[in-house]
């Protein structure tokens, strides 16, 4: 394994697809943020904690250009953190993976971690825009989605051990799989918050947001794979030595 | 063969440092992007971070976007 090659590998492909996931939410999603907080600034208007004078515009201007800002440069650290677990998974079980190509395999993998670790968790704990969360419950809600992110994704590591032992009935461990992560489902609290946000804003934000996410995980397995089949970091001799 | 070649090498063949480094990278990043409310800035700038709370600003619209809690 030439550990160089490797770790560019996962970096550089984590960075670009989330750059173009920050991209993407650019465009798709930052319309219902912008919404999200205009409807966030009249709650404040309404309650008195704020004027709505042109030196709160300004601030607000300013403020909202630091965080759009951030969509880009956001991306590309979640890009190569999220990247980062992908490169170990894929370099753990690349033997095993299903698929002729290194292409194929890496978009199975991506396939795997976007239901096991994303979209299940997404359907239990969907994304909301500003004004739904309530500061006092962030904490209690970060463990909530992450433990169920947690469990899913270990559930779906010993779930495949399991099939890997049930040679010929695999379909045993799909089916546990699909028990265990439906009795979580079912058991873990849901959102404590209560959403007044108006649905349709909530429901296209939800819409936007799973796609990007979505075109995260099909970009960083194109690309990973792509590079992987490209300079082959496995062999421990060049091909051109063969 | 790579089993006994070194000692720092898993029986895939995949350098351990390899793994860990990864590992960090990816705990790191999820905590910036996911987590953070001032936390990182505070070991510089102490309790003003909580209240300034840059990362957390700077990383609001994609926490948002990517489904991570926040207010």
């Amino acid at each position: 394994m030439k550990t160089f090659l490797f770790i560019f590998i996962v970096i550089s492909s984590g960075a670009a697809a989330g750059i173009i996931h920050g991209s993407a939410n650019l465009v798709f999603v930052e319309p219902s943020l912008d919404q999200a907080i205009g409807i966030e600034n009249q709650h404040l208007f309404a309650s008195g904690e704020e004027k709505d004078t042109p030196e709160f515009r300004a601030q607000y201007d300013d403020y909202r250009i630091w965080q759009k800002s951030g969509q880009v440069f956001a991306g590309g650290i979640l890009g190569i953190s999220m990247g980062s677990l992908f490169g170990i998974v894929f370099v753990l079980s690349r033997n095993s993976l299903p698929g002729k190509t290194d292409i194929k395999k890496a978009l199975v993998l991506a396939g795997v971690m976007w239901l096991t670790i994303y979209f299940i968790p997404f359907l239990k704990y969907p994304a909301n825009p500003p004004t739904v969360g309530d500061p006092e419950t962030v904490v209690l809600r970060g463990i909530l989605y992450l433990t169920f992110i947690a469990l899913s994704g270990f559930g779906a590591v010993g779930f495949y051990k399991l099939s890997q032992k049930l040679k010929t009935k695999k379909f045993i461990a799909f089916i546990g799989y699909a028990a265990f992560i439906g009795i979580i489902f079912v058991v873990m609290p849901g959102n404590p918050d209560k959403i007044n946000t108006p649905m349709d804003l909530v429901d296209h934000f939800r819409t936007m947001s799973a796609f990007t996410v979505s075109l995260y995980w099909l970009s960083l397995g194109i690309i990973f794979g792509s590079l992987w089949n490209y300079y082959k970091p496995h062999r421990e001799i060049p091909p051109s030595f063969n | 063969m790579s089993q006994s070649r070194q000692i720092n090498v898993s029986k895939n063949g995949v350098p351990v440092i390899a793994i860990v480094a990864l590992a960090i990278l990816f705990a790191a990043g999820l905590f910036v992007v996911g987590f953070d409310q001032g936390h990182i800035f505070s070991l510089v700038y102490g309790e003003d971070a909580f209240q300034d709370m840059y990362i957390h600003e700077l990383t609001h619209d994609m926490r948002h976007a990517a489904g991570f809690p926040c207010h």
